[in-house]
């Protein structure tokens, strides 16, 4: 029969097992021991613990219990079938998965606690070490007012308190200060970066686009085909003003404007004169619908920049 | 050219804090000028169903190229509110207050 040459190919590493087995018994029994001595001497309170992890420390003991008394069961050659313990095992075996995403979203929560508990302090990056400390600030202020009180002998604010023993120095959390490390470079690029978003939505390359694309023809109900930036400021200001119930007083500037750009789009100037998409072709920068220059980055001297009786202009 | 004078009501909104009803009032007017201020109240008096006492109008621009005034109206619930609400300059135009003129010195 095949059933002895099975027992001997399985007896050599049933008697390994066996001794791992035991081995790891009696480690697991003098851990056990060693921990059972503290808890009966009481070094690990619970009281003002995590409930969560109370619940599952109980939970797991069950759970123990119950699979060490069917381990019991087994090894003395009782069946499993129909056992209580078992349909006790499978409860307790769904709670503890319906605890862990809990688990889950305590986690920060608990390894900050278990950091805190261990070092003894915050650690470096800890946004709570960046809240305000006012009791450092107390003890200075109300020091200053009992010294203002013992000389002037009046009744000073009420509800100050005490100080309190040692005067401690402010100190601002340290955050790191980033450095304006802007150079010439880099602001030319982000010019030229925008310059060509604006070219790519000006009226050319969209009407390329159109004349090129497959995607269907789209006609929108538009309020100006020809949006301005001041045409955009009028409505702001008109929307403002409707729900403000107020009328704004127009400045001189902003006079100056208004008309600038109402001369500009009276005139059949607008008709021959496109965006500037130069940014794209590489080419000269020209002047725009609003007729702002391109800016040049002038040095301006430090020295006699006020001069005597000069008023600013709004 | 037609006389006729229309007015239009956008943004109607009941303010309770202010216990008014404000809104802005468009003026059509083709081929006329201005109309006065005097006259608006009439009309949204007409509207609204209020009495004059009650309703105030203020704030008239009238756009580029004439025939369209916008402005703003104003109808208080009653005129206690108004006399507690609404501005000295905007009550002597109506009647209802009187600046005094004391002597500076």
């Amino acid at each position: 029969m095949a059933a002895p040459e099975v027992l001997e190919s399985d007896l050599s590493s049933a008697m390994a097992l066996l001794k791992n087995l035991q081995e790891q018994v009696m480690a697991v029994t003098a851990h056990i021991q060693a921990l059972t001595k503290k808890v009966q001497a009481r070094a690990y309170p619970t009281e003002k613990g995590l409930s969560l992890l109370e619940v599952k420390d109980q939970l797991l003991l069950m759970y123990l219990m119950d699979l060490s008394h069917l381990i019991l069961n087994k090894a003395s050659g009782g069946s499993l079938q129909r056992h209580a313990a078992v349909l006790r095992l499978v409860e307790m075996r769904t709670v503890l998965e319906k605890l862990r995403p809990l688990d889950q979203k305590l986690k920060y929560q608990i390894d900050k606690l278990i950091k805190t508990a261990v070092t003894g302090s915050l650690s470096e990056n800890d946004p709570l070490r960046f809240k305000p400390h006012p009791s450092s600030m107390m003890s200075k202020l109300s020091s200053e007012d009992e010294e203002d009180e013992a000389e002037k002998g009046q009744s000073g604010a009420s509800g100050k308190k005490s100080a309190n023993g040692a005067v401690k120095k402010y100190v601002p959390p340290r955050l790191v200060p980033v450095h304006y490390d802007e150079t010439e470079a880099e602001r030319e690029k982000k010019r030229l970066e925008r310059a060509k978003k604006r070219a790519l939505s000006s009226s050319v390359i969209r009407e390329l686009k159109e004349q090129y694309s497959d995607a269907p023809e789209e006609i929108r109900d538009a309020r100006h085909p020809h949006v301005t930036r001041q045409s955009q400021e009028d409505q702001h200001r008109i929307n403002y003003e409707e729900s403000m119930m107020v009328r704004l007083s127009v400045s001189k500037r902003e006079k100056g404007r208004r008309k600038r750009a109402s001369v500009m789009s009276s005139q059949l100037h607008s008709l021959t004169h496109f965006s500037d998409i130069s940014a794209l072709t590489g080419g000269t920068p020209h002047l725009d619908e609003d007729q702002n220059p391109v800016k040049k980055r002038k040095k301006v001297p430090k020295k006699g920049r006020k001069k005597k009786g000069f008023r600013r202009r709004r | 050219m037609n006389n006729t004078m229309t007015i239009w009501t956008r943004k109607f909104m009941t303010n309770r804090l202010l216990q008014w009803k404000q809104m802005a009032t468009d003026v059509l007017h083709p081929g006329k000028a201005t109309v006065p201020k005097t006259e608006v109240p009439g009309k949204l008096v007409k509207m609204y169903k209020t009495t004059p006492h009650v309703t105030f109008v203020f704030g008239f621009r009238t756009h580029f190229g004439g025939g369209k005034t916008t402005g703003f109206g104003v109808i208080y619930d009653s005129l206690d509110y108004a006399k507690k609400n609404e501005p000295k300059h905007r009550l002597s135009r109506y009647g209802l207050y009187q600046k005094k003129n004391t002597s500076r010195k």
